[in-house]
């Protein structure tokens, strides 16, 4: 039986077994490789997209149990070519390397954004303990971050 | 040219999509018909291959390539050629590949994997270097003497992959000396494992007889060489393209899984994807080695270093690889940062049944700067002088003499250290913690170098005024193909960053280029681009003088215009420019080309070493507070300070970010990340459950200040900045854990068991019993007057 | 099969998401050893990297109403064995006798992982030693529901943890029942890095204390330490009818804590975990005498 997933706002259907990780329907069915999955065991936060608006780490999240929800990846958060608060102030703070820990660090600061306005520098540091950078060393993020929540 | 231009703080043009997750690294390509691969590997360390039949494989649904040993028939090396792609006969380390599959999907590549018949009689293994180097030890490469040699000079026997050896002046008579101490110390270093975030990841294809590799690498022609050499093809038949790189740190500098990608996709005709597990990434990757160092100095009661020797193992794993050449760099580490009347260094890559090693930021630099400097502490401690104070003393100024004999240029050291003194007090920390931690602070100072080397660079000038780089430099991360480069071929044309399009490495493309790492971007590519970006310029001015009717001295280039000096608005735009020049002369492009000069280090000094003397020095003085709680042993650092050696910031801010970046990476490597090997020879860390990474909450904002003005042969007076950060911050956390325990810190990482440890008592001193007593019984090749060496 | 979702790929996995207990129970009944509970699927998912292999058959509890519920009664609260971490650190957040459990839900792991994993899944867990709720249920006496298709039993958490490991298909836990008191509680966790990691010791104590400060009642659980959670029993009965002070509390732990024998891991020597109890103790008694 096919699973049949809401993503990004499309209904999208995967034949895949259904407790495949669904950061791999993400990238090898439909292609959206903006999640990644860096470490499969739910410590790096770089393959987080939003399950009902929460963040979720798609490479523990079973396809099957994502029936039903509204599933939002990296590419699915701006409208068109617009940028959203917090990639504009991660933008403009000069925050990225690599990049390959962004789009996770975007989603999970998303929800920051939408649910903490009065997020302290040490509130950001908590909320990011599941979102590993390797390159950049933090500091950038968590300044970006309290920029972009000013700007609120 | 006009300099100031050179210098802003400007955004990343990759920034937007990595944000918004479009940017697709090697691991997320995709081609029509592309299959998946998967790489079979040895579970044993040591043993020999009785039977390896791939025959069922073959017939598993999906399965449309395998290859063995039998397809790659090539070996490749640093120095020596030691190191199959396949284990052939023999394994030498758990994790070695014995066949690649390629199937239409990674589970049935999988499945087909674990359908391969192999057995495998074991042999005795050796896994640490102790054992390696014991008398009668079983040696890795039972066959070493046979090896080709790929670059004459180093000594080698048996375990011994390779020895480089450093002997200036008379180091015994130092030591004899009635008016000195002696201070000797042990230190031991683990492994680093770079993680990457983007594991190692490959798509080949095979077209036309020739084989395109996409790849993460840090080495474009590298692979192209390497891969040709393995599968024994002409290199011309290899093209290598290299999309965005989602990080490296030294782990993509070498060969890696191209070649498995490479020969499936010949043997299948069709493209093929492999990108490593992160287990496989865990547990084999090139890490940072392990090393073990015993160091010992002559030093006179007022604070005179007057002969230091010392012998630095370090792990090279199963096979050489870049340990060989890091052999050479002990002598501008642990040679480094300070003045010696005498010195005599031995540095040899030990083989053991374990996962080869590679190269990390800093390589070596990073471990014997930790250990110089804790040695320092302990001189200064024994001759009873304020450890700063006796860094200031001692540190290279002008004039001075390097381990090897090169003499350093100006005084860089010491006003650093002037510098952070301000940086510090500024600070004011406080020395008694309400919390009943201790509290501890260090300095240290470290040496590290620009690692020349070839470089190309082609500008083409558009008629619609942008310009066109294709050089062979990939972006790994760390901007500089996306600011520093950009903005040296902007500034000398008048142009804006953003004018000047990138064109992303291809080996096809542009000429031959060592590789983005050894901070080396900025000023090898960096000075390619340059004389590139100035050919184009004195061609478009000497069209533009005939279209402004004036003088090309007279003419500069601003704000996309060639204009007269000094009448802002006069002249032409650059684009009418190069639209004229393109329709009289044909097309306007420059070439550019560089390579390190050589500096010259007095002769008989070295022994072994690839480059006798560094061309570009860069210094970094750091200094940090810590407390340690004295029932378990975690170590917080409370502030961080940071002052590099630049010699021209192009970009301040991205340098800031480079540095904030390394320094964490060097926390991780003294406080968290650790890398253990069981009994069986496999690495322990298999994820990052138990390999630790530090998190937002452990770091700190560092303090940073740039020092410019160094003299460097750099462009624009440019060194690399972006590898150094990471030097020198194990030796500080070390220095400033054993101020804070008086405890004497002789490993790393200080993980909070391992600083428990010490403050408890419960382990006796580090012992290094396979490093012998007289240092000249280290060596496998004499080095030095029989006075010197005393045999 | 009576109600819920069916999803079915070619590597003839079957995820079965139960909307009724009832329904999850008929399910892993007719599953029996192929089948599994799949609750938050924070350790599940995870077994590639052990190296274990999936089961085939799935029964997903999370959206099975009666397992997503806490009911905070004026004697007891009951706690749903699907609610995850996240939302049991919210409900609990107001009540000082459970800082112990509102402590060890809402700092263990990272946000996402408490927002998935389940309290049920991490009791349920018979190879994870270093799971925060264990210990915290401990030193608060919980009772334990297991429900199969023939019905309902209770026992206690020390009970269960025995069992689990062998607990027959079909059979689930349902329901964690804890009694109200008015018990100073908290829970030390030593992560290695500063959080984001599994603790390499804990400590969970419940203390009732009279005005006088005297210890009337003591319950401590060691988590971490040995594979499996358990009482300090020697350390509350040196404690009790004695006044509570967080460093005499840790100097008679230090002289007890030779009992431990720590376990062998990756992390951290065996030695390590033993060591930092004093430590732990310590800072936990601190903790509860300042709630
Ligand atoms: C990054 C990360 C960090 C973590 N850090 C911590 C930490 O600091 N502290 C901590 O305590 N834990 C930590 N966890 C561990 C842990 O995975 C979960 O807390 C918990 O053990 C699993 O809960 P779950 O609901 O996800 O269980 P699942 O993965 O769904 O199930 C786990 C096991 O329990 C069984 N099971 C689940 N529910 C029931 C039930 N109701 N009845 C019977 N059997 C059941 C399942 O069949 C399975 O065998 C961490 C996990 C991750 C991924
Ligand atoms: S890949 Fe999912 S958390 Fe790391
Ligand atoms: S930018 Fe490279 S991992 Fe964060």
């Amino acid at each position: 039986m096919a699973l049949s997933l809401t993503v990004n706002g499309d209904r999208r259907a995967s034949a895949a077994d259904p407790v495949t990780p669904l950061v791999d329907i993400l990238r090898e069915e439909f292609h959206l490789t903006g999640t990644k999955p860096v470490c499969r065991e739910g410590f790096c936060g770089a393959c987080m997209v939003l399950v009902d608006d929460r963040p979720t780490p798609s490479c523990l999240m079973p396809a099957a149990l994502a029936e039903g929800s509204d599933i939002r990846t990296v590419e699915g958060l701006g409208t068109g070519d617009a940028l959203t608060a917090i990639q504009v102030a991660l933008e403009t703070c000069d925050a990225v390397q690599c990049g390959m820990c962004f789009p996770g660090m975007v989603v999970t600061l998303t929800h920051l954004l939408a649910t903490s306005p009065e997020a302290t520098r040490d509130d950001i540091r908590a909320a990011l303990s599941g979102n590993i950078c390797r390159c950049t060393g933090y500091e950038r993020i968590v300044d970006a971050t309290l920029s972009a929540l000013a700007v609120k | 040219m006009s300099e100031i231009s050179a210098t802003m703080d400007f955004r990343r043009r990759d920034a937007r999509d990595k944000l918004r997750g479009r940017t697709r690294y090697t691991m997320d390509r995709y081609l029509p018909g592309m299959l998946h691969a998967a790489v079979l590997r040895a579970n044993v360390a040591s043993g020999r291959i009785v039977r390896l039949d791939t025959s069922r494989a073959a017939r598993m649904r999906g399965v449309r390539a395998i290859v063995t040993a039998a397809d790659a028939p090539g070996k490749i090396g640093i120095g020596i050629a030691d190191h199959p792609l396949f284990a052939r006969d023999v394994i030498r380390y758990d994790g070695e590949p014995l066949a690649a599959i390629a199937a239409d999907t990674l589970a049935q590549a999988q499945a087909a994997l674990a359908t391969i018949d192999v057995e495998i009689a074991p042999l005795p293994a050796v896994l640490t270097m102790a054992e390696s180097l014991a008398p009668a030890a079983p040696l890795v490469h039972p066959d070493w003497r046979d090896y080709e040699v790929l670059f004459e000079g180093g000594a080698r026997s048996g375990n011994v992959a390779w020895e480089a050896t450093v002997v200036r002046g008379d180091v015994d008579a130092a030591f004899a000396r009635s008016d000195v101490e002696i201070v000797e110390s042990s230190f031991r270093v683990g492994r680093q494992n770079h993680v990457a975030f983007e594991p190692r990841a490959v798509v080949a294809s095979y077209e036309d007889g020739r084989f395109h590799i996409e790849t993460s690498t840090q080495v474009p022609w590298t692979i192209r060489n390497a891969t040709a050499r393995i599968l024994g093809v002409p290199p011309s038949q290899v093209r290598v393209t290299v999309p965005p790189v989602g990080g490296a740190f030294g782990l993509k500098f070498d060969l890696a899984i191209e070649p498995f990608a490479a020969l499936l996709a010949r043997a299948s005709g069709q493209p093929v994807r492999l990108v490593n597990s992160r287990e496989e990434e865990m547990l084999t990757c090139l890490f940072r080695e392990n090393a073990e160092i015993r160091i010992r100095s002559a030093v006179t009661r007022d604070g005179e270093i007057v002969g230091r020797e010392a012998v630095v193992l370090m792990d090279c794993g199963a096979y050489g690889g870049e340990q060989i050449f890091l052999t050479t760099m002990t002598a501008h580490t642990l040679g480094g940062n300070y003045r010696l009347g005498s010195t005599r260094l031995v540095s040899r890559a030990v083989y053991t049944n374990t996962a080869p090693n590679g190269a990390f930021r800093c390589c070596n630099g990073v471990y014997c700067t930790f250990a110089l400097e804790r040695h320092t502490d302990e001189i200064a401690a024994r001759i009873g002088m304020d450890p700063l104070a006796f860094r200031r003393r001692n540190v290279l100024g002008d004039g001075d003499l390097g381990a090897t004999g090169q003499v350093f240029e100006g005084n860089v050291l010491a006003p650093m250290l002037d510098r952070m003194d301000t940086l510090r007090e500024a600070a004011a920390p406080s020395r008694t913690l309400a919390d009943g931690r201790l509290f501890g602070r260090a300095t240290t100072v470290g040496t590290w170098f620009v690692f020349v080397g070839p470089s190309a660079a082609t500008v083409n000038m558009n008629a619609d005024g942008t310009v066109t780089l294709v050089t062979s430099g990939v972006e790994i991360g760390s901007g500089s193909m996306m600011q520093s480069l950009p903005q040296i071929v902007a500034g000398t044309l008048g142009l804006k960053p953003d004018d000047v399009v990138v064109r992303a490495a291809d080996t096809d493309a542009a000429g031959y280029d060592v590789g983005v790492g050894g901070g080396r971007t900025t000023v090898s590519l960096g000075a390619a681009s340059l004389s590139a970006a100035q050919e184009v310029r004195t061609k478009l001015l000497k069209v533009a003088s005939e279209m402004i009717e004036a003088a090309p001295e007279d003419l500069v280039m601003r704000q996309g215009r060639i204009e007269i000096a000094g009448a802002p608005g006069s002249g032409r735009t650059i684009a009418d420019v190069a639209t004229r020049a393109q329709a009289q002369l044909g097309p306007v492009s420059g070439t550019g080309a560089f390579t390190g000069a050589g500096v010259p280090a007095m002769p008989g000094c070295v022994a072994g070493h690839f480059i006798d003397a560094i061309d570009i020095p860069v210094f970094a003085v750091h200094d940090c507070d810590v407390a340690v709680d004295p029932e378990t042993g975690h170590v917080e650092v409370l502030n961080y300070r940071v002052v590099q050696d630049v010699g021209r910031a192009l970009n301040p801010r991205a340098i800031h970010g480079q540095i904030q970046g390394g320094v964490v990476q060097g926390l991780g490597y003294a406080l968290h990340e650790e890398v253990t090997i069981d009994t069986h020879g496999r690495v322990r860390q298999n994820g990052f459950e138990t390999y630790r990474l530090p998190l937002a909450l452990d770091v700190v904002p560092v303090e940073i200040s740039l020092y410019e003005g160094a003299p460097s042969v750099g462009p624009l007076g440019t060194k690399g900045a972006g590898e150094v950060p990471i030097l020198n911050v194990g030796a500080t956390i070390a220095c400033a854990v054993a101020n804070a325990t008086g405890k004497r810190v002789q490993e790393l990482p200080l993980t909070p068991p391992r600083v428990l440890e010490l403050l408890l008592d419960r382990k006796g001193e580090l012992s290094l019993s396979h490093i012998a007593e007289a240092w000249v019984d280290n060596l496998v090749r004499p080095h030095g007057t029989a006075a010197q060496n005393r045999k | 099969m009576t109600a819920g979702t069916l999803a079915q790929g070619e590597a003839t996995g079957t995820f079965y998401i139960a909307s009724s207990l009832a329904a999850a129970l008929d399910a892993l009944n007719d599953y029996g050893p192929e089948g599994a509970a799949f609750a938050g699927g924070t350790w599940i998912m995870r077994a590639p990297i052990r190296h274990q292999p999936l089961k085939t058959r799935h029964v997903a509890i999370g959206k099975i109403p009666e397992l997503t519920e806490i009911r905070i009664g004026t004697d007891a609260i009951e706690i749903g064995a699907a609610v995850t971490h996240a939302a049991l650190a919210s409900a609990l957040a107001d009540l000082p006798d459970f800082a112990v459990l509102t402590a060890a839900a809402g700092r263990s792991a990272n946000p996402a992982i408490r927002s998935l994993a389940t309290i049920g899944g991490n009791l349920a867990t018979s190879d994870f030693s270093a799971a925060d709720c264990v210990p915290a249920l401990l030193c608060l006496d919980a009772q334990i529901e297991v429900s199969s298709r023939s019905g309902r039993e209770r026992m206690s958490l020390e009970a269960f943890l025995t069992q689990r490991s062998t607990l027959a298909p079909g059979r689930l836990l349902t329901k964690i029942v804890v009694q109200r008191s008015r018990h100073k509680t908290a829970h030390a966790r030593l992560p290695l890095r500063k959080a984001g990691d599994y603790p390499v010791a804990i400590v969970s104590l419940s203390f009732d204390v009279d005005t006088a400060n005297y210890v009337r009642a003591a319950r401590i659980a060691i988590g971490s330490v040995e594979t499996v959670a358990r009482r300090w029993d020697r350390l509350e009965a040196a404690l009790l009818d004695r006044p509570l002070a967080p460093a005499r509390a840790a100097d008679v732990a230090a002289e007890l804590a030779g009992e431990f024998v720590g376990r062998e891991s990756v992390e951290v020597p065996p030695w390590y975990r033993v060591s930092v109890l004093p430590r732990l103790v310590r800072r936990a008694t601190a903790a509860a005498l300042g709630a």
